[in-house]
């Protein structure tokens, strides 16, 4: 979970957050999961990675980055599949608000001796109001060819209306963003214990206040 | 069936409403009281839509000039929710779809957004399944619905349908169904004809743009036509 100080509204004076992270799955059948909840610094490239060397071995990746103002997150994950039967699952989830801009930059290698890989990919961002930006760069390479590749993405908007539709029915704004986030998150809060999640969620709620209406 | 001396429960005068700068409301007047079901009718554009987003607070409209008393409170300095919970209620005419948030938590979350509004003891997950089964009957819709997200892949008269459960739900003072029949069966019309009754409205407004405005004979409205410039209320039939 990262946090650092964003800055002023426009970014000034915030932390710049360049981070490699990296794991080695070494041994047969052994498993590295990364969960990251990303809300912190004015610019953030941060790409934790695994190597899934042992056969069998599996990776996971889920995340969720949130911007807000003028962050700038470029995030992701690196699955690098060398060993036999190795399976990767990525779930990114990012949200921008504001007038921030928010990628998920994603490499996905096969290489030639890993037979029967699989990887999983879902990219999903929400975008808040109609000044923020959402990419995906999925970088995808594929050297043999019995593996199996699969990228999903999406884009969603909370607009006006939505929120409308919600403040209509008696619900406040702010309750009206949280249950959206909370939904939109759902996947990557469910790998997290319980009284984490719900700090996770709070925290989205608490960064995102004031960014709409 | 409607009393003279009934409670007014909504009173519009001279409404004038904009979008961006385009006048779209020019001095409507309405007066709704307890028990009655009127209808607003008018060709295409003629601002039907608009006079139930503004009634709501729609914040991409802009009242210019005049006034809504609801219940003795001027709706006009009210926030969305607030007319919401005072018991305003409008059925969409294109229902939004709410990704990841599950009908039933979003029915939970209104419903006791409106609860704790009035004092009364706010249904945990438990209790308000309870209360959200009567009504489905009362709407005919299949308890499948609850747990898929808000209108998410619902059809047409699904979404309609859901907003009438919403409304059995919420129990408001004024309904607002913005052309809730467009898209119905004649069953599921029956059910929203009959909705303010069953549900309790006090009164009921419906917007419609059919020549022979099928709701309107079904539950023997009065007539309102909508000009843009003003909405006059007499006994149809």
């Amino acid at each position: 979970m990262q946090n650092w100080f964003a800055g002023d509204e426009n970014g000034k004076g915030g932390i710049y957050n360049f981070v490699t992270k990296r794991g080695l799955c070494a041994g047969v059948n052994s498993k590295i999961s990364w969960t990251q909840v990303e809300t912190g610094s004015a610019i953030t490239w941060k790409y934790p990675g695994c190597i899934l060397v042992g056969d069998n071995s599996v990776g996971e990746f889920y995340s969720v980055a949130l911007t807000n103002n003028k962050q700038q997150a470029d995030t992701g994950t690196k699955m690098v599949h060398i060993g036999k039967n190795t399976r990767s699952t990525i779930i990114s989830k990012g949200i921008s608000a504001g007038r921030s801009n928010n990628s998920y930059r994603g490499q996905v290698k096969i290489g030639p001796k890993a037979d029967g890989a699989r990887n999983y990919s879902q990219c999903d961002s929400m975008l808040i109001g109609s000044d923020a930006g959402a990419n995906t760069f999925p970088y995808l390479q594929v050297q043999n060819n019995t593996a199996k590749v699969e990228h999903e993405a999406s884009t969603s908007k909370i607009g006006e209306d939505q929120l409308f539709y919600f403040t209509q029915r008696g619900v406040s704004s702010e309750d009206a963003i949280s249950m959206m986030i909370s939904g939109f998150c759902k996947d990557v809060f469910n790998q997290l214990p319980m009284e984490f999640a719900v700090e996770a969620d709070r925290l989205l709620s608490l960064k995102l206040e004031g960014s709409v209406g | 069936m409607i009393n003279e001396n009934s409670e007014v429960i909504l009173s519009v005068q001279n409404l004038t409403a904009r979008i961006d700068n385009t006048p779209i409301l020019k001095g409507v007047n309405l007066e709704i009281k307890a028990g009655e079901i009127h209808a607003i009718m008018g060709p295409n554009g003629s601002g039907k839509s608009t006079f139930s987003k503004v009634l709501a607070g729609h914040p991409d409209y802009t009242v210019t000039e005049g006034e809504i008393v609801f219940q003795g409170q001027n709706l006009l300095e009210l926030e969305p929710e607030e007319r919401a919970r005072a018991g305003v209620f409008l059925a969409f005419q294109y229902p939004l779809e709410i990704t990841g948030v599950s009908n039933l938590d979003f029915l939970r979350v209104a419903y006791n957004s409106s609860a704790k509004h009035h004092g009364l003891e706010e249904l945990d997950a438990f209790d308000f399944d309870e209360l959200v089964q009567k009504k489905l009957g009362l709407v005919k819709m299949d308890a499948r619905f609850l747990d898929r997200s808000v209108n998410e892949g619902f059809s047409g008269g699904e979404k309609k349908r859901n907003e009438i459960l919403q409304m059995a739900l919420l129990e408001p003072k004024l309904a607002i169904l913005d052309e809730t029949d467009s898209g119905l069966d004649i069953d599921a019309l029956k059910i929203v004809a009959n909705g303010g009754e069953r549900t309790g409205a006090a009164g009921q407004c419906n917007v419609t743009h059919h020549p022979l405005p099928t709701i309107a004979e079904l539950c023997g409205a009065r007539l309102c036509s909508c000009d843009g410039r003003r909405a006059y209320s007499h006994h149809w039939l």
